[in-house]
C-alpha cells in the first residue's frame, strides 16, 4: 500500500500544483506538499528497513539496494526543495516562465524517478527512465535563453537515443530470458531474472550483446564517455537547484538500472565480460573528465565534468567488484550527490554576485562572499575526496579493493586522475578565490534558505567522513548482498 | 508453330511501337486537359517522312546514311530477343540479356557517330550528351537485368520468363522489386523521356536525343524515329516480361494466343499510363542532376544483385 | 479463412521488401512532409504485419497491439508532426547536408551492412535473417537522418525511425513484450515526440531558425 502511495504522491502533486492557480501561493504549496512527500518517503524506508522486501502487484518492488538510493533522494530532494524556495525569488528578470511549473515539473521528475526506483519489472524501469528524460528536459530549458534551449534540445535527442539503445538491450535480454526457459510473463520481471539467471548461461552471445547495448543506453544518462556530451550543457544551462537534482540523483537513477542490469548478466554469464566493460567506461571517463576539467572556463561546467569523473569511480568500484567495491562504489554514489549538491548551490549565489559564472571573470570571491567561499572551500575539498568528507571513504574503499583485486594499474590511474582532478579544481577556485575584488563585500546576503540547506549537505557528509551510522552500513551491506 | 508466334511477337513489337507513343502524347495531352492529336499519328508521320527526300549535309560522309540504318536494325534485332506472348522468341536461341545490351549499345553507338558527322553544333552537343547518359545508364540496366538472370539461374531472357512465369505471382522478392525500380528508371533514362530528356521540346539546348537528329530528313529520320519508339515499346515488353510474364501461352493453341494478347495490353496500357502521368507531373531534370538520378538507378541495381546473395 | 490465411502468410513474406523500400526513399526524400508520410507508411507496413502474426497465432493481444501502432504510430504521431511543420512556418525542404543520390547511396551501403551484422545471428536463433535485416537497416536508417538532416524537426523524425527499428527487432524476435509495457513504451513516444514539438517551437523563437547545426554555442 505505502508503495502505491508514495508513488502516486509526487504525481498527485504536480497535477495539483498545475491546477490551482492562486498566484503567490505556488512557493507555500510546494513547500507543504514537499514535507508530506519527505514525510512518506521516510515512512516508507522505515517500513523498507524493518521489512527487508516490500513487494505490491506485479510492478511494485522495493529492497535494500531500493532503500539506499530512496533515502538519497529523500535528502536531496528536501534540500533542493528548500532552495529552490529562495532561488526562484531571486532570479534575474526577464528570463523564465512561472514557479508553479517550476513546483510541478519538480514534482513530476520526482515521480518518474521513484518510478525507477519501485519498479520491479525491467521494462517499467525502461519507461521510468525514458520519462525522466522528458521530465527533466523542460526544467534544464528552463530559463528559454539560448544556451538553455541549446542544451534541453541535446539533451533530450542524446538521451533519447540512448534509451532507444538500451530498450534494445533490454529486448535482448528478454530474448534471452525466454529462451531460458521463464514464462513471458515473468521474463522482465527482475526476480524472476535473477532467480533464473544461472539457467541462462547457454545464450551467452545473446547476453553479452544484451549488456553491451544496456551499457551503453544507461551509460548515456549516467554520462560516461563518449556518451557524455550533452551533460555539461544541460548541467551548465539549467537552473541550479535543478543542475543539483541532476547531477545528484538523475545520474544515480540511472546508474541503479544499470546495477540491476549488471546483476542478472554477473548472474548468468559470470561477472568478466561486464564487469571489463565497466572498468573501460569508468577509466575513459575518469580520464576525459579530469583532463577537461583543466580547460574549463564556466564554473558549473567544470561541476558538470567532475560529476562525470566520479560516475566514472562509482562504475570502476561496481567493475573492481566484490563486497568491497560494491560498497564502496554505493556509498561513493551517495556520498557525491552531497557534495555535488552543495557544490551546485554556491554556484547560485555566485551567479547573482557576480552576474556571470566565467571563472577568469571572478576575482576576489573571499572578500566579496566569505560565507560562501567557504562552502565552496569545503565542497571543494570534499569533492576531490580528502578527509575529514564522506567522498574519502568511499574513494578509499574502490583503492582497497583494487588493490585487493591486483588491479594496480586501475589503482594507479585512479591516483593519478584524483590527483589531476585536484590541481584541477584547486587551480580553478583559487583563481575565483584570490585576487582583488571588483565588488563591495557582501552585496547579496544569503537567504535562510540557502544556509538550510548548505549546511544540511556540509554536515551530512562531514559526519559521513567522520563516522557512518551503524544504520547506513547495514543497508549498505544488504544492497551489496542484494546485488551478489 | 512456335517460330510464327515468335514472328508474330516480332512484329507486335516493332508494329505497335509508334502507337505506344500515340497513346503516350494522348494521354498526356488527356491529362493537361487538351484534346490531343489521333493515337494513330505517328504511322501518319512515318508515311509522311519515307515519301520525302532524304537531305544530307554537304560536310557528311556517305557514313551518315548507314548509321540509321544500323541503328534500326540493332534496335530491332534487340526486338526479336524479347518474348511477349509465350516464352520464347526469334533470336531466343543466340542471345540473351548480355546481347541486348550490347545491342542497345551498338545503335547508340551508330547514332553518336552519325550525328556527329552531320557537322552541326547541336549534333556534337546531343551526342556528349547521349554518351553520358548511356554511360551510367549502363550499369543499372546491367546489374538490374543480372540480378534477375541469377535468382532465376539462367541468362537467356526466355529462360528467365519462364522461371519467373512459374512462381505464384504473389510472392514478391526484393530481388525483383529493387531490379524493378532499377529498370523503370533506365527505361525513362534510355528512351529520353521526361525527367531526364523532354521528346517535345523545340529548344536545341535542352534536347538529348532530338538534338543528335536534327541534321536527318526523311526516310533516315523515319527510321531513327521509328528505332526509338522500337525502343520504347522493347524496353516496355522486357520489363512486362521479366517481371509479370503471367498469362502468357505455353502450348500453341489460338485462344492460348489470344489470352496472352489479352492479357498482355492492360499490362502495357498500364506503363503508359505511368509514363504519361509521370511526364506531366515532373519537369525536366537540369544535366548536372541527371547523374544523380541514374547513380538512384545504380544505387538500387546494385541491391539488387546484392540481395541475390542473401536470399537463398 | 483460407484466404486471410493466405494474406497473413503473404504478407509477412513480402513486408520486407516493402520495409526497404521506405527506407530508401525516406533516404533521397526532398520534403519534410513526404518523409512524415514515409514515417506513416512504415508503421502501417509494421501493423500490418503485426496483424498478421496475431491472425496466425490467434493472439488477443497482439491485435491489441497492432490497434495501438495504429492509433499512436499511423495517425496520432504523424499529425501531430504535420501540425508542427505547419505551425512552424518554415521551408518545406529537408536541408539535408547529403545530396538525394548520395543519401540513397549511403542507405543501400547501410542495408548491406545490416545484412551483413545480422547473419550470425539470425542463424543462431533460426530466425529470418530478411527481417531482422529490415529492423537493422531501419535503425541504421534513423541514426543517418539524424546525423545528415539539419532541421530539428527532421532529428526527430530521424529519432522515430529508430525507435520503429527497435520496435520491428523487437516483433521479428520475440513476437511482443507483454501489453502493459507496449502501452508504455507508445505513451511515452507520444509525450517524447509532443515535448519534442515544444522544443521545436522554442528553438525557433529563440533562434529564429530550426536549423540544428547553427546551434554549437556550447561547446568543450
Amino acid at each position: 500500500m505505502i508503495l502505491w502511495l508514495t508513488l502516486a504522491f509526487p504525481l498527485a502533486a504536480a497535477i495539483f500544483l498545475l491546477a490551482f492557480r492562486r498566484p503567490g501561493t505556488a512557493s507555500t504549496f510546494a513547500l507543504t506538499l514537499g514535507a508530506a512527500q519527505v514525510l512518506l518517503l521516510a515512512a516508507c524506508a522505515w517500513q523498507i528497513h524493518s521489512e527487508g522486501v516490500l513487494q505490491q502487484g506485479q510492478y511494485l518492488r522495493a529492497d535494500n539496494l531500493t532503500l539506499l538510493f530512496l533515502a538519497n533522494l529523500t535528502i536531496i530532494f528536501a534540500v533542493v526543495l528548500v532552495y529552490s524556495v529562495g532561488y526562484l525569488r531571486h532570479v534575474p528578470s526577464g528570463r523564465f516562465s512561472s514557479p508553479r511549473w517550476f513546483y510541478a515539473l519538480l514534482f513530476l521528475f520526482v515521480f518518474t524517478m521513484l518510478a525507477a526506483y519501485l519498479s520491479a519489472n525491467l521494462g517499467v524501469l525502461w519507461i521510468a527512465i525514458e520519462a525522466t528524460t522528458l521530465a527533466s528536459a523542460l526544467l534544464v530549458g528552463f530559463y528559454n535563453t539560448k544556451g538553455a534551449i541549446e542544451a534541453g534540445w541535446k539533451y533530450l535527442i542524446v538521451c533519447t537515443v540512448g534509451i532507444a539503445f538500451a530498450l534494445f538491450g533490454t529486448i535482448a535480454l528478454y530474448l534471452a530470458a525466454v529462451r531460458g526457459g521463464v514464462p513471458q510473463a515473468q521474463a522482465l520481471d527482475w526476480t524472476a531474472l535473477m532467480a533464473a539467471a544461472p539457467g541462462m548461461g547457454a545464450a551467452h552471445d545473446l547476453l553479452k550483446l544484451a549488456f553491451v547495448f544496456i551499457a551503453v543506453g544507461y551509460g548515456t544518462k549516467i554520462g560516461f564517455v563518449p556518451m557524455h556530451s550533452w551533460l555539461p550543457d544541460a548541467h551548465a544551462e539549467a537552473p541550479a537547484p535543478i543542475s543539483a537534482m541532476l547531477s545528484a540523483v538523475l545520474l544515480n537513477c540511472a546508474m541503479y538500472a544499470l546495477l540491476r542490469f549488471d546483476a542478472i548478466t554477473s548472474h548468468a554469464i559470470g561477472t568478466t565480460f561486464s564487469h571489463t566493460l565497466l572498468i573501460a567506461f569508468g577509466c575513459l571517463s575518469l580520464v576525459v573528465a579530469v583532463f577537461l576539467m583543466i580547460v574549463q572556463r564556466d564554473l558549473k561546467r567544470l561541476l558538470a565534468y567532475s560529476s562525470i569523473e566520479h560516475m566514472g569511480i562509482v562504475a570502476l568500484g561496481v567493475g573492481i567488484g566484490g563486497p568491497l567495491g560494491l560498497f564502496g562504489a554505493l556509498l561513493h554514489s551517495f556520498n557525491h550527490s552531497l557534495a555535488k549538491t552543495l557544490l551546485f548551490f554556491t554556484t547560485g549565489k555566485v551567479r547573482d554576485t557576480f552576474d556571470t559564472l566565467r571563472m577568469d571573470r571572478i576575482h576576489g570571491m573571499a572578500r566579496v562572499l566569505p560565507y560562501t567561499s567557504s562552502v565552496l572551500i569545503a565542497g571543494g575539498v570534499a569533492i576531490v575526496g580528502l578527509p575529514p568528507f564522506g567522498l574519502f571513504v568511499s574513494e578509499f574503499s574502490i583503492l582497497m579493493a583494487a588493490f585487493g583485486g591486483s588491479h594496480y594499474i586501475i589503482a594507479t590511474f585512479m591516483l593519478i586522475a584524483f590527483s589531476i582532478g585536484f590541481g584541477a579544481l584547486l587551480f580553478h577556485f583559487q583563481r575565483m578565490l584570490g585576487g582583488e575584488p571588483q565588488l563591495p563585500r557582501s552585496r547579496v546576503k544569503l537567504l535562510p534558505t540557502e544556509i538550510v540547506g548548505m549546511c544540511t549537505c556540509g554536515a551530512c557528509l562531514l559526519f559521513l567522513g567522520v563516522h557512518i551510522p551503524g544504520v547506513l552500513i547495514s543497508v549498505l551491506n544488504s544492497a551489496v548482498a542484494v546485488l551478489q | 508453330m512456335s517460330t510464327t508466334i515468335d514472328v508474330l511477337q516480332f512484329l507486335i513489337i516493332v508494329g505497335i511501337a509508334p502507337l505506344i507513343r500515340g497513346v503516350i502524347s494522348r494521354v498526356k495531352a488527356r491529362i493537361q486537359n487538351r484534346r490531343g492529336a489521333s493515337i494513330f499519328r505517328p504511322y501518319a508521320d512515318l508515311w509522311k517522312l519515307f515519301h520525302k527526300e532524304d537531305l544530307i549535309p554537304s560536310t557528311a560522309s556517305p557514313f551518315f546514311r548507314v548509321c540509321p540504318m544500323i541503328l534500326f536494325a540493332a534496335t530491332i534485332a534487340g526486338a526479336a530477343l524479347v518474348p511477349v506472348l509465350h516464352a520464347s522468341s526469334l533470336l531466343g536461341n543466340r542471345g540473351d540479356i548480355i546481347l541486348l545490351a550490347y545491342l542497345f549499345a551498338l545503335g547508340r553507338f551508330f547514332l553518336v557517330l552519325g550525328s556527329q558527322d552531320g557537322g552541326s553544333a547541336f549534333g556534337g552537343m546531343g551526342a556528349g550528351r547521349e554518351a553520358l547518359v548511356s554511360t551510367l545508364a549502363e550499369a543499372p540496366l546491367l546489374f538490374g537485368l543480372i540480378a534477375v538472370a541469377v535468382t532465376a539461374h539462367t541468362t537467356s531472357i526466355a529462360g528467365i520468363v519462364g522461371w519467373t512465369a512459374a512462381r505464384h505471382p504473389l510472392e514478391l522478392s526484393s530481388v525483383h522489386a529493387f531490379a524493378f525500380a532499377a529498370l523503370v528508371l533506365v527505361t525513362i533514362a534510355e528512351t529520353g523521356r521526361v525527367p531526364v530528356d523532354n521528346p517535345t521540346t523545340h529548344l536545341e539546348l535542352t534536347m538529348i536525343h532530338e538534338a543528335m537528329v536534327l541534321e536527318y530528313s526523311g526516310p533516315s529520320l523515319a527510321l531513327i524515329e521509328w528505332a526509338s519508339a522500337t525502343k520504347l515499346s522493347l524496353m516496355f515488353a522486357l520489363i512486362i516480361s521479366l517481371f509479370a510474364p503471367w498469362g502468357i501461352v505455353t502450348g500453341g493453341s489460338v485462344l492460348g494466343i489470344a489470352i496472352a494478347l489479352a492479357a498482355y495490353l492492360p499490362k502495357i496500357g498500364l506503363l503508359v499510363v505511368f509514363v504519361a502521368a509521370l511526364e506531366s507531373s515532373m519537369a525536366k531534370l537540369r544535366m548536372y542532376l541527371v547523374p544523380e538520378f541514374l547513380g538512384i538507378a545504380s544505387a538500387l541495381s546494385v541491391l539488387a544483385v546484392v540481395f541475390t546473395v542473401f536470399k537463398r | 479463412m483460407d484466404l486471410f490465411q493466405l494474406a497473413a502468410a503473404k504478407t509477412l513474406a513480402t513486408s520486407a521488401v516493402f520495409l526497404f523500400i521506405t527506407v530508401l526513399m525516406i533516404a533521397a526524400a526532398k520534403r519534410t512532409a513526404t518523409c512524415i508520410t514515409l514515417f506513416a507508411a512504415q508503421c502501417a507496413i509494421i501493423a500490418a504485419q503485426i496483424i498478421a502474426l496475431a491472425f496466425l497465432h490467434h493472439s488477443v493481444e497482439a491485435f491489441v497491439v497492432a490497434a495501438m501502432v495504429l492509433l499512436v504510430k499511423v495517425i496520432a504521431i504523424p499529425s501531430a508532426l504535420v501540425r508542427i511543420t505547419r505551425r512552424l512556418k518554415v521551408s518545406p525542404t529537408v536541408s539535408a547536408s547529403t545530396s538525394p543520390g548520395l543519401s540513397l547511396f549511403i542507405v543501400a551501403v547501410l542495408i548491406l551492412l545490416a545484412f551483413i551484422v545480422v547473419q550470425p545471428y539470425a542463424r543462431a536463433f533460426a530466425l529470418d535473417s530478411e527481417m531482422l535485416a529490415a529492423a537493422t537497416a531501419i535503425v541504421l536508417t534513423g541514426g543517418f537522418l539524424m546525423v545528415s538532416r539539419r532541421k530539428a524537426l527532421m532529428q526527430v523524425i530521424g529519432l522515430l525511425v529508430l525507435e520503429n527499428g527497435i520496435f520491428l527487432a523487437a516483433l521479428t524476435t520475440t513476437f511482443g513484450m507483454p501489453l502493459v509495457i507496449e502501452m508504455g513504451i507508445f505513451f511515452d513516444l507520444l509525450m517524447c515526440v509532443l515535448l519534442m514539438g515544444v522544443f521545436v517551437f522554442r528553438i525557433r523563437e529563440t533562434f529564429e531558425h530550426v536549423d540544428v547545426s547553427r546551434l554549437r554555442r556550447l561547446r568543450g
